[in-house]
């Protein structure tokens, strides 16, 4: 299983980076290479600390017994957060497209992530108070 | 081999209470570097990571398979053309690809997060098998987040790169999946065991089999998951997750689904708009290119090529039909158009049964001045070169004075501002 799977696996990847040199005019390898390693760096060197240190001050601030809520809902927003966040900082924003990014994304995101919190609120009180029965 | 639980099932004790660890577990447990027997999760768990294996699996899956579908229309080949019916099917696949591809956002960063202490195991490879399963790891998780990244940057109409985003996102697709299928077969056993053995035969369901020892089962992710702490459970952070995906999901999938399109605060489309991607200004259209001066004509293979004003061509049979405009970037929307059938312009061109059909615009430049339409699509009773939308002559950024509209195809196939039908 281990090396069939294996074979199979790079063969597909052989497959896929033969097409990517082959078609180099579109895909500039090197620059495509570099940001997808730039992207395992930021993962590991950025995220993963900031995650970490994110855990560890939940840890020391909030008392024991909201912690896993305080956690859900960092957990929850987190993913809405960097979803939004090209759209928040218009990025790709078009002067002569009022069609494409049409919202207030900075007002719609602090607006879902609000919900978020508040139905995470609502699970813990509905959970505190069946614990309490 | 087992390690035993420094924390028995049940123990309360806070962080504070935890029992130092050996300086030896600092090299060889991967959650100790860090944590520094401080804090413990019980997320570096197996059974966790292969759950949520199992879900970034399937939504690459359903996000690679709807991809070559999409290529496939972007690219059409002879040998395998794409079908005329069912019309909303490009709006299904798009849909689906680019709704799985945001939902993947969490459920990936999840999985790496419960199994990121892998990257400290040590040694890094005891075997020649270790050095081709963490290669492909590396492949993967690279090619993952570049996929989700390039995908989420894509619809966000924002493009931090100098190269093609369609060809890298294409063939990087190839490099992931590779990757992917590597890695579910050097993870298989662990992640069926970890699962509870689903599928195999008499196998009971998870919840009813005892959890198996973690540190036995990978001792990379074992011990930790033992203790008891005061965060969320296993079960709570999987919950955690999924709500979290429902959420993301919730507001950006009534971009294409029109029930859910006020909820959609987060979608980079408005459906209710009528949005466009490519404005007539973007593609170098001016309003005087399509005045008095404008001529549309079929070419090629006819026997009585045609050159029509505007007017000789809205006096032609009109036909009516609702159709989606379904975006590759994944919004969509249904609207009746009307115009002339594709089908009906080569009767009068003299055009031979079963011809193709290429599509040229008055635009100038870009990828897709022109589209291929194959003889399914060319036969179909709705294909449209359309001159309204709504009962309204099209505005000119949808494609004043005449644009393709047809059943199953990507928004980016559905020709604007068109000028020249070439029979091939």
């Amino acid at each position: 299983m281990f090396w069939g799977s294996a074979a199979a696996g790079w063969a597909v990847i052989a497959w896929g980076v033969w097409g990517a040199v082959g078609q180099h005019v579109d895909t500039r390898p090197a620059d495509l290479v570099r940001l997808v390693v730039g992207g395992i760096l930021v993962h590991d060197l950025v995220v993963v600390p900031l995650a970490l240190l994110g855990t560890w001050v939940v840890a020391r601030v909030v008392p024991a017994r909201g912690r896993r809520w305080v956690q859900a809902a960092l957990v929850a927003t987190a993913p809405l957060a960097l979803f939004a966040y090209p759209m928040v900082r218009g990025f790709g924003r078009l002067p002569d497209n009022p069609t494409a990014l049409p919202h207030h994304y900075a007002a719609n995101l602090a607006l879902v992530t609000s919900a978020v919190a508040l139905a995470v609120a609502a699970v813990a009180a509905v959970d505190a108070l069946r614990r309490r029965r | 081999m087992a390690r035993p639980s420094r924390h028995p099932r049940g123990d309360r004790r806070g962080p504070a209470a935890v029992t130092k660890v050996p300086a030896r577990s600092l090299l060889t447990d991967p959650d100790r570097p860090l944590r520094q027997g401080r804090y413990r999760s019980p997320l570096r768990d197996e059974r966790l990571a292969a759950w949520l294996g199992a879900g970034v699996g399937v939504l690459f899956g359903a996000c690679f398979l709807t991809g070559l579908f999409s290529h496939l229309h972007q690219n059409p080949v002879t040998w395998l053309p794409v079908p005329a019916r069912p019309a909303g099917l490009y709006r299904i696949t798009q849909g689906l690809h680019v709704a799985s591809g945001i939902a993947s956002l969490p459920v990936l960063l999840a999985k790496l997060w419960v199994v990121w202490p892998r990257l400290l195991s040590f040694p890094p490879f005891r075997h020649v098998s270790d050095v081709v399963e963490r290669l492909g790891i590396l492949v993967l998780v690279g090619g993952g987040i570049f996929m989700v990244f390039s995908g989420v940057a894509n619809i966000a109409l924002w493009y931090p790169w100098p190269f093609s985003f369609r060809a890298a996102h294409f063939w990087m697709a190839w490099v992931t999946i590779g990757a992917l299928v590597s890695h579910v077969g050097a993870r298989w056993t662990t992640s069926r065991r970890a699962l509870g053995g689903w599928g195999r035969a008499g196998a009971s369901p998870p919840r009813e089999r005892p959890r198996p020892a973690l540190a036995e089962a990978d001792p990379a992710l074992g011990t930790a998951a033992e203790g008891v702490h005061d965060g969320l459970s296993r079960r709570g952070f999987l919950l955690t997750v999924g709500a979290a995906t429902g959420a993301l999901t919730a507001v950006t999938v009534g971009q294409t689904v029109p029930a859910l399109s006020p909820l959609a605060l987060l979608a980079p489309r408005d459906p209710r708009d009528r949005p466009v991607n490519r404005t007539a200004a973007m593609a170098g259209v001016q309003a005087g290119d399509v005045a008095a001066g404008y001529v549309f004509s079929v070419e090629g293979r006819v026997e009585r090529p045609l050159r029509l004003t505007l007017d000789e061509l809205v006096d032609l049979p009109s036909h009516e039909a609702r159709l989606p405009i379904a975006c590759v970037e994944g919004w969509s929307y249904s609207a009746p158009w009307s115009g002339v059938r594709l089908r009906d312009l080569l009767v009068l061109a003299g055009a031979p049964e079963g011809a193709e059909v290429r599509v040229e615009s008055l635009e100038q430049e870009g990828a897709f001045r022109t589209s291929f339409v194959n003889r399914a699509q060319a036969q179909d009773r709705d294909t449209l070169l359309a001159t309204h939308l709504d009962g309204d002559v099209l505005s000119l950024d949808h494609g004043f004075p005449l644009r393709l509209i047809g059943p199953d195809r990507p928004g980016v196939n559905q020709t604007k501002w068109v000028t020249r039908l070439v029979v091939e």
